[in-house]
Formats: C-alpha cells, structure tokens, sequence
C-alpha cells in the first residue's frame, strides 16, 4: 500500500491521475490525497493506513522546497515513519541542476526519482531490504 | 492559523491586507495614470486589423518583475502586459509566500503581489505602457483583487468555477462562487465611479485532452489545436456568468455567449496557444506556437495569450518569452491573408457546438437559485470537467481527438447530452479509425 498525493501549492492533476492509475494497475493498494496536499495531509494519512510503505509526492509548479518546509518535522515527530518519495519539476525555471535534488534531500526526502516507471522496481527493493526505513534525517532546524 | 490549511475557506472570513486606499482613491490614481485600458487596447488593435498579443509573465522578486515586462514591452511588443501570481499567494498561502520570498525569490513561479504590496504594484504598472493583466487562478481572490485595484490594475482574470475546479482540491463551489460574486461586486462600485474593470474568464479549465490512441506521438493531435480551444470554451464556460461590471469578456466563441448574456455586454474571444503537454523540442514547439497563433488570427480571436519553446522545460527565461511573443506576431502578418479555412464546415461545427452548449446549459440557467444550481448541478454530473484537481467535480467525462483533430467526448459521464448530440460525438470518433465506418470524403470540421 502506498499514500500519493500532490504538493501543497500544486494543482496539476495529470500526472498525478496516471500515476494512481498504474500503480493499481500493478497491484498496489493506493491511497490518492490528489492535488494540492500538505505535508500534515500525508502525516494524517500515514497514521490512518500504518500499512502504507511509502509516501508518494508529485510536484510540478516547481515549490516543491517550500511545500516541503516542514516535512523534516513530521518525521521526526514521528507522524512520518515511511520512506517519502518525490518526482516531477523540481524547481522553478528552464535551467535544471542538481542543486533541487540534493535541498530535497536535505528537507528529509528519501528517493527522488526522474520518471513514474522507476516507482515500483524502488518500492520492491525497499520491500527487499525490509523497509520501511527512512534515510537518516538531516536535522536541518539544528543549524 | 496554520500555514496549510487557509480557515477563510471554511468561512467567509477575508484575510484582511493592511492598509489599503479607499476605492475611491485607488479609481482617481487609475484616472491620473490615464493608461488605456484593456478594452480600448483590444479595440485599437481590432481596427489595426491585429490579434493583440499577451504574454504569461511572473517572477518572485520585484526588480527582476520589473526588467521582464520592461523588456517584454521593448523587445517582444506586447500589446497587454501581465502579472501572473505565484501559486502559493493563489491559495492564500501568503506565509509560504513570504517565506520563500525572503529566502530566495527565483524559488517563485509568479510574482506575490499581495506580499510585496500595492505601492511596488503601482510602480510597476507605472514602469510600462501597455495595460496589465493579473493572470493568476485562485478560488478565493478577494485579497488579490484588493490589492491590484489599489496597484490601479484593471484587468483581472478568473472566477468561481474556472479558477476553483482546475486550481485547488477542497474549497466548495458554493465558496468560490461567493467570494467571487463580490469582487464583481466591488467591478460595479468601480464602474460607478467610472472605472471599468475587465474580467476575462479562463475558459480551458483543465487544458488536458487524453490522446491516448491517437498514432504518431506528440504530433498527433495538431489538426484540433485552434477547435480544442473553443469546443472546451464552449462547452465550460457559459455556465459562468459575468455579473456585477458593466462590461463582460468572454473566452468563448463570440455567438454562444450573446446567447446568454444581457445585450450590450462586449465580448472578446481570447486564443490561449496550445494548453496541454507541449514538445521538448524547440522547432516542435514553435510549430505548435504558429500554429495557434494561426488558428487566433483565422477565428477571429481579439487577444492570444503566448507561450514559448520553453514550456515542457519550466517558466521560461526573458529571451524565450520574447522570442514568443514575436513567433505568434508573425501570424499577424498580411502576408498571410490568403490562408483560409472551409467556412461552411465552420458554420456546420459552430450550430453543434450550439446545441451541445444549449443541453448542458439550459437546465442549469433554469434553476431559481443560480449559483446553488451550478452546485448541484457539478455534485450530480450534471456540469463536469475532466482530470479535476478538484473533489467538487466527477470528472466522468473524457474528452478524445477525432482523427481530424477535433475534439469530441469520448464519454460524457453526466452531461445531460440529447442522443443525436451523443451519437454524431461516437460517429465522429470512430471514423477513420482502423475498423471504423469508412470517413465521409466532404470536408467536415
Ligand atoms: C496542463 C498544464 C497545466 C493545467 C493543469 C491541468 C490539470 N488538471 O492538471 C493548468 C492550465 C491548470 C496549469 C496550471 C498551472 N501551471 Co501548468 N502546465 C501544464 C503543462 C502544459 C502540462 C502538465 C501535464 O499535465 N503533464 C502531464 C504529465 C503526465 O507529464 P509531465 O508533467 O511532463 O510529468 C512527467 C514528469 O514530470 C514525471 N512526474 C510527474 N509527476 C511525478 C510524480 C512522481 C512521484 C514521479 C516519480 C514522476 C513524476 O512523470 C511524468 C511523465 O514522464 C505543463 C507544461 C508541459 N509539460 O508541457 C505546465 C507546467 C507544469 N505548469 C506550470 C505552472 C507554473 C503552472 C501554474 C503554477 C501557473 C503559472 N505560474 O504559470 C498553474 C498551477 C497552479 C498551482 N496552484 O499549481 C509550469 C511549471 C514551471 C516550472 N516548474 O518551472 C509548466 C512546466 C509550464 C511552464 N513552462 O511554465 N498547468
């Protein structure tokens, strides 16, 4: 079972209705938030469905950072405990570097990954290694 | 009140912007100002024989806004300028605003007007020619309004159900509607104190067509591109209706909507260039860019809003938007005067696209209470929209490109459709499709 939704400033729903519909389509039991989720949504239904493996979080009007601004503190209150997973347009602009990827994982995200494809090979590896685990956090609020 | 979850959507509490010019004030700065309005500049660039160009322009940081539309008005020519509002001051996130406008404003996809005030909105307006535009989509605009009327902006996009169902999950139609219902309420104060406000509404809603069949990849779809526009148009928009200010304009095709609107009102139809997943690729997209700047100008559009060959890569950069703006003024070019389109074929889609507005539309303009009306009518399927962002819609219809192109339903859900209307939408769609009724040889939309 996985948890999906959008981040919090973003409505884009394409993307977000596919990726629902193909994971299904694969067997997974998918708990959609839709569009426009913040992070306290997920935490919400992270504690509602304990089962879900992974937090699924589509994001392409490119303030995935700020929508993401008090996911560290959900996991370390422990309302998170499931690997957070993010794809999409990471930033905003033309010009892409790798900067947006590495702030995500700074914020407390597990997995970013360029394509939809890549969702269900990850979440049998995490089930491989015997997740959930969660990248350990880097408390960002600290420095 | 939590950052995530804006209360003034329960309610009806305004989130109170401090210290703004009484109305009055903000009307005698606009008169001073003496810019010409949206109206005027769309007329003038009728008479010029012209679709008038607008680009989508909005970045985070105030001087950074500024030198964009200062070169969007020097090097792209744009008749209507724009400010187009980051999405988190569009759902009244006016502290994530903030917060990513002080750590590093290049963070934003628009430009936060409510946070940077309207004293830097009048500078801007003050910095161009061309009137300006907000372009934004949220379903509660009421402190947005605020403070572009007070920046003396006088043309503001959006309303109830256009910028509710694409734009947000969970803020109730019967919300929107009221929150909206008032900032025309306050448009007709304006015009009392002879200031009128021109209210475009956003008639693609979700903008996405499923081509899920259609061979040959991106390119598929091009034939419909220009009837895409207005078949949603068309089909969406007139169950909004402008109230309150004198003048409406509307997204629609010009003959459907004086059907339902008072005599008087003036109408402009407004061409967005290609609204769904554009093309990686720079010559494929500005293809796609002519090509509705083409379609603007051969259906007789007053205004088209731009795109650039950077759309599938982000919000693009100065240079990109410029070289939009002119890529779609090309197609004003008298040079082009020969190319024309099967005005019969014209005539015979536009009196379907009639009916079909007619069934979906009649029942709901019936109702006693309107606004309640369209309320019931999208809880009941009645009015729908696909791929919602919004629970407030079913989303059970699928709109699919026939292999001319055009656009059709694929399934209708709700919709209160006649069976002639349904049947020609099936028939349109299966032929010329492998295993289909072989495709009529007379030219047909
Ligand atoms: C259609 C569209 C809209 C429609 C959305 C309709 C709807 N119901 O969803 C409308 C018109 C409403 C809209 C509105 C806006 N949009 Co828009 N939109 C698009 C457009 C044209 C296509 C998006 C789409 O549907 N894609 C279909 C999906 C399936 O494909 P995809 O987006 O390419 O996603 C792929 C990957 O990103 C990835 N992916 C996506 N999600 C996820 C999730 C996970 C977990 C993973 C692993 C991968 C993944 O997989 C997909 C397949 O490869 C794009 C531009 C484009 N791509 O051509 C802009 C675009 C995404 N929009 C954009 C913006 C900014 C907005 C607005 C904020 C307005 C603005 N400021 O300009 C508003 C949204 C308001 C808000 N609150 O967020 C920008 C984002 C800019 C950036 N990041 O720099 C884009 C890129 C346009 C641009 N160049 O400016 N939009």
């Amino acid at each position: 079972m996985v948890v999906l939704g959008v981040a919090a400033s973003d409505s884009h729903a394409v993307a977000n209705h596919l990726i629902a519909h193909s994971l299904r389509a694969q067997g997974l039991t998918v708990v959609n938030l839709g569009t426009c989720t913040p992070v306290s949504e997920f935490a919400d239904a992270c504690e509602l469905y304990p089962a879900a493996e992974a937090v699924i979080i589509g994001s392409l009007n490119g303030h995935i950072h700020e929508d993401l601004h008090d996911l560290a503190d959900a996991k370390l209150q422990g309302r998170i405990n499931c690997p957070v997973i993010v794809g999409g347009n990471l930033s905003v602009g033309s010009a892409k570097d790798e900067s947006s990827t590495t702030r995500l994982y700074e914020l407390g995200v597990d997995h970013v990954l360029a394509h939809p494809d890549s969702l269900v090979p990850l979440l049998d590896s995490l089930r491989a290694v015997g997740a959930p685990v969660t990248r350990e956090l880097v408390d960002t609020t600290a420095r | 009140m939590s950052t995530d979850s804006p209360s003034s959507f329960g309610g009806d509490a305004v989130p109170a912007v401090p210290e703004l010019p009484t109305l009055r004030e903000s009307a005698d700065y606009i008169r001073k100002l003496g810019k010409p309005s949206a109206a005027e500049v769309l007329e003038s660039c009728r008479l010029a024989g012209r679709v008038a160009l607008q680009p989508r322009c909005g970045v985070g940081g105030h001087k950074e806004m500024g030198a964009l539309l200062a070169q969007l008005e020097r090097d792209g020519r744009a008749d209507i300028l724009t400010l187009t509002i980051d999405s988190h001051t569009r759902l009244l996130r006016f502290d994530n605003a903030a917060r990513a406008l002080r750590a590093d404003p290049r963070t934003l996809n628009g430009y936060p007007l409510v946070t940077h005030g309207w004293e830097r909105g009048r500078e801007l307006n003050e910095s161009v020619a061309p009137p300006m535009e907000i372009r934004h989509g949220s379903p509660d605009a009421r402190p947005l309004f605020q403070v572009a009327v007070a920046s003396g902006i006088t043309s503001f996009e959006g309303g109830g159900i256009s910028y509710n169902l694409p734009y947000s999950k969970d803020v109730p139609l019967a919300h929107s509607l009221e929150a909206w219902a008032e900032v025309d309420s306050v448009c007709g104060e304006l015009a009392g104190l002879g200031i009128i406000v021109d209210r475009e509404l956003f008639g693609t809603l979700t903008a996405v067509l499923v081509r899920v069949d259609q061979p040959g990849g991106e390119h598929a779809g091009g034939g419909g591109r220009g009837r895409r526009g207005r078949a949603l148009h068309l089909r969406l928009l007139p169950a909004e209706r402008p109230a309150g200010a004198g003048r409406g304009r509307a997204a629609g095709h010009p003959a459907a909507r004086r059907r339902y609107l008072p005599a008087g009102v003036q109408i402009h139809a407004v061409l967005h260039e290609f609204m769904g997943v554009f093309p990686r690729e720079r010559n494929h997209a500005e293809e796609l860019i002519f090509y509705g700047a083409l379609t603007a100008r051969l259906g007789g559009a007053s205004k088209m809003i731009t795109k650039t060959y950077q759309e599938a890569l982000g919000i693009p950069d100065t240079e990109a938007n410029v070289a939009g703006l002119r890529l779609a003024d090309i197609a004003n070019s008298e040079l082009l005067g020969f190319v024309s389109v099967d005005s019969g074929a014209v005539a015979e889609e536009l009196e379907w696209i009639c009916r079909e507005v007619a069934e979906i539309v009649e029942p709901v303009l019936e109702a006693r209470n309107l606004r309640s009306g369209i309320v019931t009518a999208f809880a009941e399927g009645k009015l729908d929209i696909p791929f919602s962002a919004s629970r407030h819609a079913r989303s059970e219809i699928t709109p699919l490109r026939d292999p001319s192109g055009a656009i059709r339903y694929q399934e209708h859900g709700g919709l209160p459709l006649s069976d002639a209307s349904v049947k020609r939408n099936r028939r349109l769609l299966a032929e010329g499709r492998p295993g289909g009724p072989a495709r009529p040889t007379c030219s047909r939309c």
